[in-house]
């Protein structure tokens, strides 16, 4: 492996992100206009119960939220770079299958960091004050959910026969997380054992309770890391085999 | 860079043992494409066999569906063959795929360019696929951009280029490495007849560094202007071979047009 074609690959993958900011609006500004919109909305709204806001008590789902729509513009890349011959041509250039994967790799995890840390600060100025260990532990829990978001970018642009309709195919993945698994929704006991089946949800499950003042050393916290990690390496294994197999040409 | 050692491929009927003049082989190639349901077969390409030698440029003319590109993406390790050999470089497609991207530049029919990115970026980035120094990189687009008419528009953005500057971009980009072996597909195809002179004739530059070229075309003129041999090539099958002068007396014909022509009883661009 060959650290300078890795290197190659994300320099580019930034200079076109900022040369073509779309995606770019998704993974940072879509953070900040939740954070805002749901302060404004949610602070002043007390949860009895537990004396917090309902502000509060979503933010854990606002990680999770904001670091699932970077799937949208992975599959767009991957999609778009298919179309133009770009996969192909880089396919006959000696860099190799896993140099290309682990490049994405770095950029998204790196996306991943920008946009928890974005959160973090925001969250922060609008008074949210969670638990210290949550802000940290968040960071790796959305970066390792990042691994997932590149499987679920490749699958869709394996299926989707252009860059258009990987935009609509890759809410297949998005929505049913959104709704069942982001830790914003109140759910019944069905959706509940359904989101089970969704890595989001133990990213959101962890961050709630670390938030919550859970200690790190919870077994709970860690059998969340440890599904959210093999969910996050299945599905970009899976990810790698459809696409070599099919998605390249 | 190229292997010379002897290689013998594992299917006993088909031996090829390398020899040190010769850049490519193929030996009894075989394409079978199975339609989206699996139930009828094409033969896009059916059992053709050539060699092609080191600092030639050789022609695969014949009509768009021909097998062309087929044969070149297998060439380049794109696409596997459903039969028979190929050595590129001396190595074989089947098991030293990544021997061979190190030696070979690919030029593909469709031009494979970032659009945000500029001329120059555009090939540093390929270059650095190949492990070169941005000295280096630096050294060699300035000449080809320089070569090919492309030096004032090199800090603008691809997406702006017109169709013809985004192909010799293309080709740019195939060369960057210096690869001994280049495959160049339709490498004109849209280009106007200026650009098209003046990439014809950076092409044939490329015969003073004996680089192997191996190009597709259908047009007539651009295989007689810089091919030393061509395979003319129909329905996947090699229907003649030979320098386009051996072909035109060989087949008392005006020029390889009239060769297809004479050969098949149609012309090569009503395919097109």
């Amino acid at each position: 492996m060959k650290l300078k074609r890795i290197l190659a690959i994300v320099k580019i993958e930034y200079k076109s992100l900022i040369r073509s900011p779309a995606p770019l609006y998704m993974i940072l500004l879509l953070p900040v206009a939740l954070v805002l919109l749901f302060s404004l909305m949610f602070r002043s709204i007390i949860i009895e119960d537990v004396g917090t806001s309902v502000f509060e008590f979503l933010v854990p789902g606002l990680y999770a939220f904001s670091g699932l729509f970077m799937a949208v513009p992975v599959s767009l890349s991957f999609s778009e770079e298919r179309e133009q011959g770009l996969l192909k041509r880089i396919n006959t250039t000696p860099m190799t299958g896993s140099e290309f994967i682990g490049s994405h790799l770095i950029s998204n995890m790196s996306m991943a960091i920008i946009q928890v840390a974005i959160i973090a600060v925001l969250t922060f100025l609008m008074g949210f004050r969670g638990a210290t260990e949550g802000i940290v532990f968040a960071f790796v829990l959305m970066v390792i959910f990042s691994i997932s978001t590149i499987g679920f970018g490749l699958i869709t642009a394996t299926i989707s026969k252009s860059a258009k309709a990987a935009g609509g195919i890759i809410q297949i993945f998005v929505l049913p997380q959104q709704f069942l698994a982001s830790g914003l929704y109140p759910l019944p006991t069905e959706a509940k054992v359904v989101s089970q089946f969704m890595p989001l949800h133990y990213a959101s499950d962890a961050l709630t309770l670390l938030f919550n003042g859970v200690a790190l050393s919870d077994i709970n916290i860690w059998v969340d890391l440890i599904i959210l990690s093999l969910f996050s390496i299945g599905i970009i294994i899976v990810g790698i085999f459809l696409f070599k197999k099919y998605g390249k040409t | 860079m190229i292997n010379n050692k002897n290689t013998k491929s594992s299917n006993s009927e088909l031996i090829h043992v390398s020899d040190d003049s010769i850049a490519i082989e193929v030996i009894y190639l075989k394409k079978v494409f199975n339609d989206k349901k699996g139930i009828e077969e094409v033969n896009a390409v059916d059992g053709i066999s050539f060699s092609i030698k080191k600092g030639e440029i050789f022609g695969l003319l014949g009509p768009n569906g021909a097998g062309k590109t087929t044969i070149i993406n297998i060439l380049c390790g794109l696409i596997k063959q459903t039969e028979g050999e190929a050595f590129v470089g001396g190595y074989c497609v089947k098991e030293d795929l990544q021997d061979i991207k190190e030696i070979i530049g690919v030029c593909p029919q469709q031009a494979a360019i970032y659009p945000y990115l500029n001329a120059k970026e555009n090939i540093e980035f390929f270059g650095k696929l190949h492990l070169m120094d941005k000295e280096e990189i630096n050294r060699r687009s300035d000449r080809f951009l320089d070569l090919l008419g492309l030096s004032k528009a090199k800090g603008k953005k691809a997406k702006n280029y017109s169709g013809g500057m985004m192909r010799q971009l293309n080709l740019i980009i195939a060369l960057i490495s210096d690869p001994p072996i280049l495959f160049l597909d339709e490498p004109t195809v849209g280009m106007d007849p200026r650009a098209r002179r003046k990439t014809w004739e950076f092409i044939n530059s490329l015969k003073k560094t004996n680089k192997t070229v191996i190009l597709t075309t259908h047009y007539i003129e651009e295989a007689e202007a810089l091919c030393d041999r061509v395979a003319i090539i129909e329905y996947g099958k090699l229907i003649a071979i030979g320098s386009p002068r051996e072909l035109i007396a060989k087949y008392k014909a005006e020029d390889l047009e009239d060769v297809f022509m004479k050969i098949t009883g149609r012309r090569i661009l009503e395919g097109i």
